[in-house]
């Protein structure tokens, strides 16, 4: 016991890259045999883990979390991009060196019952990473398995049970042990409580961290649950469809979050400090399809904060009016990206009935009742005009043109806003950087951004 | 403080389970003494038939002279490794260590004891020797590799008795009567005119007789399974270390599935009539079939009033079963040389049961060979195809449906044909060829079915696991797919076979494959296919009536199985888990 403290302690090891992710992507290529868009699930992503850190990565369901996590530990091959493991790029090992590798980096599964093999005992499990790598004898082997049951909280006995006979709880601390077998430096938690009980919630969560001061680990923690990150992480990042919207010391993204992203995120939990200086913003809407990410900025489909352009003749539209070409023309994107067969497309054209609505009813309805400067009272009936002759990509491109502002044209860059904090978004800018046009009608506008 | 936790802790796990299977015998030895008492006793009872085995293998090692395996009494032995290994396949996806117990525990033979007690052992040492060998290989292949190490050790040993025992001893020992020998409840005699019988048991009519040594050799397999049984349970509740696993509800549901009895009721029946074949017949096939003319029999002439011998053939001329009242021996009736015939004769004078129970033992060899094969096959490519997926399927899966493509029929009579004059056709008279042309065409109708679940169990995250520690693609395969994989193995193998048996007999009904005159069910159904509507009846109804029970009874046996292992079916299994849960959390 007492040497593992001394080995916690020492400061030099602390504090250095251990992993360092450079503009990772990873794509999963189309079902589809022909024609078919990749899915960019992790698209350009750079950060590092420090020696003995817990990193946090956050997210809705889909946003690329968990397929960044599994290419870190080579279950899924990167497109592009390096991961820097201990100065080694581990993106391109194979064969035995990548076996010989796969021991410093282990994966806790989200699912413990889908993540065991259920006829196998629990000291198989557990013995099984260290049959693989030829690790001592059959009698060590055993007694490093007593070791690992112990050190998760578990006994001995339980070495000759089944996984069936397990409560979720102890069936992922089976995981976990299996995990440590082979004496890894850096582990990938993958929502690694969220499948599980609350009461048992906390349980594995200190057991993480007891054995993470214990056998110096450094953890990424990928989660959709934003308090379990806060109170575990030492450094968070926000993931928004592939790209990393902002990452930075923990406490201080969620206190002080930089990005529209993270506090549209932020905002949907019930607040713990009511105090807390930013703006609610509300989180509209689903995120789009990973296949056809938005131009521009990702977020730019569903952001709040999102930069208006200055439209000819300098008109300033309100919030309504936006929000009505906003609906239309999500509307227009669903309609381009669904699977519409040649018969349907058929169908349209002649006017017959398909199962959508028509374009122009549909425009009717969501832009009848407001009404546009000219010029984009034009742009408007030229969209609609084009997507009831059924080209409807033309029609977005006409409106994209016309009303789409910075955010739908370029991509954010990364902008340092504090120590170690840095954000994805074009309101860093300074000709951006005030954010009241659009927030005007919200309860208590004003200073949304301020400090940025 | 520490160093007294520690002794305390080790001393518990010393206690928990680091015994080997030799050390929780001995510390427990009553059933284990018990249960190798009954075995031997069991043993005993045939150790004639098994010291005449011994003496003819050995002897046949020793001149190496060829043709024992067709009507040997090796091809039971043989037929009984085979049979064990079926059986311990069909008790589910062992760990090493169970499966080898089983097939000790079965008592393949007297080595049976040492090669548990060096099994046993290997569970252990196997680690420090192949590091990446699982506990709980499964594969039909090394199922199959026991049986086959069985063997040998059986013909080797066999030469080495010879030779160290003495031919003379040996076949002393050979020459006692054994329980289901034909010469201890004899059924072959002839009755003189006062109306008693000679040279039958006990005077017995030969009716009798053989019906009294039927039911001797049914109820001695029957105790040889109970006893294995009985083995399987002691070493559960005594020397298992693990005290539940998900099989032990696969077996207990097999218990209460009553179509499944059904089904293995007739499977041992069928099992046990391949095994006995050469005892079961009121006379044998080498007499009656293979040389009638070479075997003689006594019986009492009415007209000369004394005994007189006759040959085998001569007889048959005069009992044929030719389709009106005067050349007829139905079922249940004598034939005018005082011989029974359970089932009646044949067309050419032969009896008819001595005919079946020779031909089960051929259709059950087919079914297994031709089933052990094309099982492997489409097990190995159903791996493939669903851990690599893309084009290694691909390939796969257009190779599958050009052998599907074909009609299958076709194929089987165009390579019955083309390769009936080569070597591969003479063995066995063509039941090999046989075998290995429906293995090759049946593989992917396998395949087929295998693919879907495997590609099922390819997603599962604990490969993900296993990929992430480094773990080889055949030790995935191996531990964490086929194991998956074995209950639908079962349940399609064995509705597959009673298939194969079916396409066997088709195939000898229409003239092709097995040749005459080897007894194979089809071609005693084509034989009386011209007297179905006459008073020989029973020439073509019995065997069609048998070849139906038993493909059902395969089939119902594979239904069981697949209600057995699906879960779904009965949720019960989860009330036994919780009453093992451990602490913690
Ligand atoms: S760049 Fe524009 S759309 Fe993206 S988060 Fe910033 S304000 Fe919103």
């Amino acid at each position: 016991m007492s040497e593992r403290a001394a080995r916690v302690e020492q400061p030099d090891e602390r504090g250095d890259p251990l992993v360092v992710v450079d503009e990772l992507r990873s794509y999963y290529e189309s079902e589809r045999l022909l024609g078919g868009k990749p899915v960019k699930a992790v698209d350009g992503v750079s950060f590092e883990i420090r020696r003995g850190e817990t990193l946090g990565i956050v997210g809705e369901s889909g946003c690329g979390k968990t397929t960044l996590g599994r290419t870190l530990v080579r279950l899924e091959e990167a497109t592009d991009g390096t991961v820097r493991y201990d100065g080694t790029d581990v993106t391109t090992l194979s064969g035995t060196e990548l076996k010989r590798w796969r021991k410093n980096a282990q994966l806790v599964f989200q699912d413990p019952t889908a993540s065991l093999n259920e006829r196998q005992t629990v000291g198989a499990v557990i013995r099984e990473p260290l049959e693989a790598h030829s690790w001592g004898d059959p009698h060590s082997r055993r007694e490093r398995v007593y070791d690992l049951l112990e050190l998760v909280g578990l006994a001995p006995e339980h070495y000759y049970r089944y996984p069936h006979q397990f409560s979720g709880g102890q069936k992922q601390r089976i995981g976990i042990a299996r995990a440590l077998a082979l004496e890894p430096d850096f582990l990938v938690l993958d929502e690694p409580v969220s499948a599980l009980d609350v009461s048992v919630q906390a349980k594995i969560l200190n057991l993480l961290s007891d054995l993470q001061a214990e056998l110096d680990l450094t953890y990424l923690l990928i989660a959709h649950d934003l308090s379990v990150v806060r109170h575990v992480c030492d450094r968070v990042g926000v993931m928004y469809l592939g790209k990393l919207m902002e990452l930075g010391p923990s406490e201080e993204l969620f206190s002080d979050p930089a990005n529209p992203y993270t506090q549209s995120l932020l905002s949907a939990i019930p607040k713990p400090d009511p105090s807390a200086p930013f703006q609610r913003l509300p989180l509209r809407g689903t995120p789009p399809s990973p296949r056809d990410p938005p131009s521009g900025c990702v977020f730019s489909t569903r952001c709040p904060l999102k930069i208006r352009p200055d439209i000819e003749g300098n008109h300033d539209l309100s919030r309504a009016q936006w929000e009505a070409i906003d609906r239309f023309r999500e509307v227009l994107r669903e309609r381009d990206l669904a699977d519409v067969t040649f018969v349907e497309r058929l169908r349209e054209r002649l006017g017959l009935s398909t199962r959508f609505t028509p374009i122009p009813t549909v425009a009717e309805e969501l832009l009848g009742d407001v009404s546009f400067p000219d010029s984009v009272e034009a742009a408007l009936s030229r969209a609609v005009d084009r997507a009831a002759e059924g080209e409807v990509s033309a029609a977005r491109a006409e409106l994209a043109d016309a009303l789409g502002g910075v955010c739908e044209r370029e991509q954010p860059v990364r902008h340092d806003v504090g120590e170690g904090h840095s954000s994805r978004c074009h309101r860093h800018l300074e000709a951006y950087a005030d954010a009241d046009d659009v927030l005007e009608g919200e309860d208590g506008v004003g200073g949304v951004l301020e400090g940025l | 403080m520490t160093g007294e936790r520690d002794q305390h802790r080790n001393a518990g796990r010393r206690h928990l389970d680091e015994r080997s299977l030799r050390e929780r015998v001995t510390a427990n030895p009553r059933p284990a003494i018990l249960w190798i008492a009954g075995l031997l006793a069991l043993l005993a009872l045939e150790l004639g038939t098994i010291a005449g085995v011994t003496l003819e293998a050995g002897s046949w090692i020793g001149t190496r002279t060829t043709g024992l395996w067709e009507r040997g009494g090796l091809s039971r032995v043989a037929l009984l490794a085979v049979a064990l290994v079926g059986l311990v396949g069909a008790s589910g996806r062992l760990s090493a260590i169970d499966r080898f117990r089983v097939t000790a525990g079965a008592g393949v033979d007297a080595e049976g004891d040492s090669n548990a007690a060096v099994d046993a052992d290997t569970s252990e040492s196997n680690e420090s020797r192949v590091p990446n060998t699982p506990r709980a290989v499964d594969t039909a292949v090394i199922a199959a590799l026991v049986g086959t190490v069985v063997v040998l050790a059986i013909w080797v040993g066999a030469a080495g008795l010879v030779r160290t025992v003495g031919q003379g001893t040996l076949t002393w020992i050979a020459d006692l009567p054994t329980l289901t020998a034909r010469e201890v409840i004899s059924n072959e005699g002839y009755q003189t005119p006062d109306g008693t019988w000679h040279g039958t048991f006990l005077g017995l009519s030969p009716a009798v007789a053989w019906a009294l040594r039927v039911v001797v050799i049914y109820a001695y397999a029957l105790l040889w399974v109970g006893w294995v049984f009985v083995g399987y349970r002691w070493f559960r509740t005594h020397y298992r270390r693990v005290e539940w696993t998900p099989r032990d509800d696969v077996v207990d549901r097999l218990r209460r599935h009553r179509w499944a009895q059904f089904g293995m009721v007739v499977v041992f029946v069928f099992l046990v009539m391949a095994l006995f074949a050469p005892v079961l017949g009121p006379t044998t096939a080498e007499a009656d079939l293979y040389g009638p003319y070479s075997h003689t029999f006594e019986y009492y002439d009415q007209g000369s009033g004394s005994v007189e011998e006759l040959t085998v053939g001569e007889a048959n001329l005069e009992t044929r079963s030719v389709g009106y009242e005067a050349e007829n021996v139905g079922p249940m009736s004598y034939d005018e040389y005082d011989r029974f015939h359970p089932f009646g004769t044949m067309p050419d004078g032969s009896d008819l049961f001595t005919f079946l129970v020779a031909g089960a033992r051929i259709s059950l060899v087919i079914g297994l060979l031709s089933v052990g094969l094309s099982g492997a096959l489409a097990t190995v490519f159903a791996l493939i195809s669903a851990y690599y997926r893309g084009l290694a399927d691909l390939v796969l899966v257009v190779t599958g449906d050009t052998v599907m493509g074909v009609p299958r029929l076709l194929l089987l009579i165009l390579l019955t044909v083309l390769l009936a004059d080569t070597w591969l056709g003479g063995l066995y008279d063509g039941g090999i060829l046989l075998a290995v042309v429906l293995a090759v065409t049946g593989w992917p109708y396998l395949w087929r079915s295998f693919r879907g679940p495997a590609l099922q169990i390819a997603e599962a995250e604990w490969i993900d696991a296993a990929r992430g520690f480094g773990q080889s693609t055949t030790v995935i395969m191996r531990t964490h797919m086929l194991p998956y994989l074995v209950g639908y193995l079962l349940i399609y193998c064995s509705m597959v076979l009673g298939g194969v048996i079916l396409a066997v007999a088709g195939l000898s009904f229409l003239g092709l494959g097995i040749t005459a005159p080897t007894p194979e069910w089809g071609r005693a159904v084509n034989l009386g296919q011209d007297y179905i509507a006459t008073t020989s009846w029973h020439i073509s109804l019995i065997p069609g009536l048998m070849i139906t029970l038993v493909v059902t009874g395969f089939n119902a046996l594979g239904d069981g199985v697949r209600d057995a292992i699906d879960p779904k079916a009965d949720d019960s299994s989860s009330d036994n888990a919780s009453n093992a849960r451990g602490g913690g959390v």
